[in-house]
């Protein structure tokens, strides 16, 4: 496998969606795999592979951008599944911290069955080379969603992010009104 | 990627807590872990360095917002120090600043406090 730049690649195949996360998954590059996934639920795709074979390390943004994916599928009523697959050690402590292992698949070892070339990277998801500054309100409401999303998904978590969400929301308010707006 | 470190440095009544590495998830347990220390001890000036920090994740700064109020209630504050501009434009961005104090000189961040 040659070395891929970093970013989040995705692809369809089989009726499946795979994703693969090469660098760091964090709030910065979350918000196009979330309309991504978003997409192609709506579109009736209901099997996600997430690949974190060349994954550095994700935050709470990624992975409660994830568990929107896997309560979306959840909440759809259909059969439908998100598998983790290629987990690191490291990245397995942080699913498993958070809970996420109740609700994706997870397996160690599978390789997801998907040519190199048939991947493609979602724009601007290489960290080091992101093209369009995030928007103040845009990213507070993309963080807010995904850690209660991540409450949602084990309530052990409102504990861990409370301050944080707290913060998000009482900046967003007090943004609004005084009229900042997004900027 | 750099493996996290923490090292800590009295400076008279503050505790000067350089960090090196990856600030993330995995790794804010062990600064968690060292500020409740500091605190159990009645320790509240508490200044980290960020200067070898070469990344912080989002769930750790809402953590040390936490942490900050909890010495304010002490009279006391955890403060930023050298932080990278790379990571200062996410503090930025997050609206962190406003809550958090950020400082380019240890001299600045440790006068700032009451006892010294």
């Amino acid at each position: 496998m040659g070395e891929l730049s970093k970013g989040i690649y995705v692809g369809c195949a089989d009726g499946q969606v795979y994703v693969r996360v090469v660098g760091r998954g964090t709030f910065q590059n979350s918000q196009p795999l979330r309309h991504f996934a978003l997409e192609k639920i709506e579109r009736g795709q209901a099997e996600f592979v997430v690949d974190l074979g060349q994954c550095q390390g994700m935050d709470s943004t990624f992975l409660g951008v994830l568990a929107g994916i896997g309560l979306r599928l959840r909440q759809d009523g259909r059969d439908a599944t998100i598998c983790v697959v290629n987990i690191g050690s490291r990245n397995m402590e942080l699913l498993q911290m958070l809970g996420l292992d109740r609700l994706f698949t997870m397996n160690s070892v599978t390789v997801p069955a998907l040519a190199e070339a048939e991947y493609e990277k979602l724009p601007d998801t290489d960290l080091t080379q992101l093209t369009h500054p995030l928007d103040k309100d845009e990213t507070a409401d993309l963080m807010i969603e995904a850690h209660d999303n991540l409450i949602r998904a084990d309530e052990r978590n409102a504990s861990k992010f409370r301050e944080l969400t707290r913060f998000l929301r009482e900046t967003v308010e007090r943004r609004h009104k005084d009229g900042e707006g997004h900027k | 990627m750099k493996d996290f470190r923490i090292d800590l440095e009295p400076r008279g009544a503050v505790r000067l807590i350089r960090l090196s590495g990856s600030l993330d998830m995995y790794s804010f347990p062990r600064l968690e872990e060292q500020l409740n220390t500091l605190f159990q001890q009645g320790q509240y000036y508490v200044v980290l360095d960020c200067r070898e920090l070469d990344y912080i994740g989002s769930a750790g700064l809402g953590a040390l917002i936490g942490f900050a109020k909890q010495a304010r209630e002490h009279n006391g504050d955890v403060r930023l120090l050298n932080v990278p501009d790379r990571i200062y434009k996410i503090i930025e961005l997050l609206g962190f600043t406003k809550v958090l104090r950020v400082h380019n000189t240890e001299e600045e961040a440790i006068d700032g406090f009451p006892v010294t």
